[in-house]
């Protein structure tokens, strides 16, 4: 997660205006999960995959290990949609006999899981793009462009911002608490586990007693209200992720039309 | 030009668990100079700052902003903390925000100036720290030293008569503590700033401070410019406190090894000079 964070920074994408980026990922986005199709998904896999590391800039072995991230989960829901359970073993592809039933998997079975498992795929591979190549602070100033209520933008900011004072703290208790062996064995683990969570809530009440002195020291009001360091876009540049996007659904309708939905 | 731009008079505090932590303190801040507010751990440091600038109102006596009482109305406190800025000890409980420019801002947009007013003073916070190459960088990737200069133009932004810091060379290695404090020494000489600074660094006050107040328990017990405190060793040590090394350098070679010197000194360079004076003596 802080390793995002930091490839964020130093994507060579972190200059293009974060709406242009974000429009971009949303859009592919949405055709992927209204295509649900195959070949759509992979082409959206591959463009967002293309921007991240060639243009981006992070590196290809970051992009397939957090590909890899959903895939456990992604696998075990696929398994779960592809094999079936039915009396008629003729609409299986392959199957077993157990407990006076056929379980096995259709070709129906195969094709909606290819289709879920694809299209999660590519919806992924749209968050990641805007993950490493858009910092937080921009996506805030973005939101807050798109009239997103202030109240969640100045959560979102907070939490963002103390995630990592917070694991520091918790980070730095565990390395106090290992040095003195307790984490030995399963037991004292729990137990160390329980102080540290504990101290670690107390430490967050103080720090936010602390944060709003100072915050009312520097004529704190209410809101959070920040100059932000405006972008400077213009329409045309919306031009190429639209056309993109409206190259995607074309396909999608072809495809449509020409395999029935099968792909 | 008034002596006093910040006077305490007879200040009293109590918190709500019954922790008396001022106990009748007098004190007063000279306009353009740098005080230090010199006491060990617990002796009120922390509560007298935040009752500076009108966070915490006092239980008895009065805190007087150029000669008039603080106003602890919504309005009052406003332009009290646009005067009175204070600067924190532990900076991540000071920076919320997660890009270091939007955190520099946010007192001076608290004082609805025009985006291109905020966005010049920012600016010029930014150079007077000589941060202006972290300004994109993320607050949680910088260094400790780094954040707490950050905290300091946040302060800076809101163009302050009267800076506060709350033990500002705590937790910083020998090179940042000297460059932290050259850095508000330039800061009190280009912009006529009054600096106070809390702190339990006793070596810093007889290089960087004009004047000094020693705190003990609540109350003031020790008042002068550096020289003069530190020529009352006992009373110094009576509060878990002691001189500056080289004071205390002198001091054992004038009471234990025979040394005749005709001066205190409490820095090197003081050292240097009562020490050539010495020797011209003896030729």
């Amino acid at each position: 997660m802080i390793n995002i964070d930091k490839y964020a920074y130093s994507s060579k994408l972190k200059q293009t205006a974060p709406l242009k980026k974000l429009t971009f990922a949303m859009l592919a986005l949405g055709v992927g999960l209204w295509a649900d199709s195959v070949p759509v998904s992979v082409l959206v896999l591959l463009i967002m995959g293309y921007c991240t590391i060639y243009k981006g800039g992070t590196p290809i072995s970051l992009f397939i290990k957090l590909m890899l991230v959903p895939i456990s989960f992604l696998i075990i829901g696929v398994l779960t949609i592809a094999i079936n359970a039915s009396g008629n073993k003729d609409i299986f592809l392959f199957s077993i006999a157990a407990w006076g039933t056929h379980i096995g998997v259709s070709q129906l079975g195969m094709q909606q899981a290819a289709h879920l498992f694809f299209k999660a795929m590519g919806a992924v591979s749209c968050l990641y793009f805007l993950a490493l190549s858009t910092p937080m602070v921009d996506l805030l100033a973005v939101l807050r462009k798109l009239k997103v209520p202030k109240l969640m933008l100045e959560l979102m900011g907070l939490i963002y911002r103390f995630i990592f004072v917070l694991l520091e703290t918790a980070d730095t208790i565990h390395t106090a608490q290992s040095s003195r062996l307790g984490y030995l064995n399963l037991t004292s683990g729990y137990c160390s586990l329980v102080a540290l969570t504990s101290t670690l809530f107390i430490r967050a009440y103080k720090r936010s007693d602390e944060l709003y002195t100072a915050l009312e020291a520097r004529g704190y009001d209410g809101e959070l209200n920040v100059l932000e360091e405006p972008y400077k876009t213009h329409w045309t540049e919306y031009i190429a992720p639209v056309m993109i996007n409206l190259a995607l659904v074309g396909l999608a309708l072809l495809l449509k039309q020409y395999t029935g939905g099968v792909l | 030009m008034m002596e006093h731009i910040l006077e305490v008079r007879d200040l009293y505090y109590t918190y709500s668990d019954g922790t008396q932590a001022l106990k009748g303190l007098t004190l007063g801040i000279k306009q353009g100079k740098t005080t230090a507010v010199l006491g060990g751990n617990g002796a009120g440091k922390s509560t007298l700052f935040l009752s500076l600038n009108g966070i915490y109102k006092p239980t008895a006596g009065e805190v007087l902003f150029k000669g008039l009482p603080l106003d602890y109305s919504r309005r009052g406190l406003k332009d009290l903390r646009k005067s009175v800025g204070i600067v924190f000890q532990d900076p991540d409980s000071q920076l919320f925000s997660a890009s270091v420019y939007q955190d520099i801002s946010f007192g001076a947009v608290n004082l609805k100036l025009t985006k291109e007013e905020v966005r010049r003073r920012v600016n010029m916070a930014m150079e007077q720290t000589d941060i202006t190459h972290l300004k994109d960088k993320p607050t949680h990737c910088l260094s400790f030293g780094q954040k707490k200069r950050v905290a300091i133009a946040g302060v800076l932004a809101m163009e302050p008569e009267v800076l506060v810091l709350d033990e500002p060379t705590a937790g910083l290695d020998p090179m940042g503590i000297s460059e932290i404090m050259k850095l508000l020494r330039k800061l009190q000489a280009q912009l006529g700033l009054s600096v106070v600074i809390a702190t339990h660094d006793i070596d810093i006050i007889p290089l960087y401070c004009d004047y000094t107040y020693v705190m003990d328990q609540g109350k003031i017990v020790l008042e002068g410019n550096p020289k003069e405190v530190f020529s009352q060793p006992d009373d110094i040590r009576n509060v878990n406190l002691r001189l500056p090394r080289i004071g205390h350098l002198m001091e054992i070679l004038k009471d234990k090894d025979g040394f005749v010197f005709n001066d205190t000194a409490n820095t090197i360079s003081e050292a240097r000079r009562v020490l050539k004076a010495w020797k011209i003596n003896q030729e």
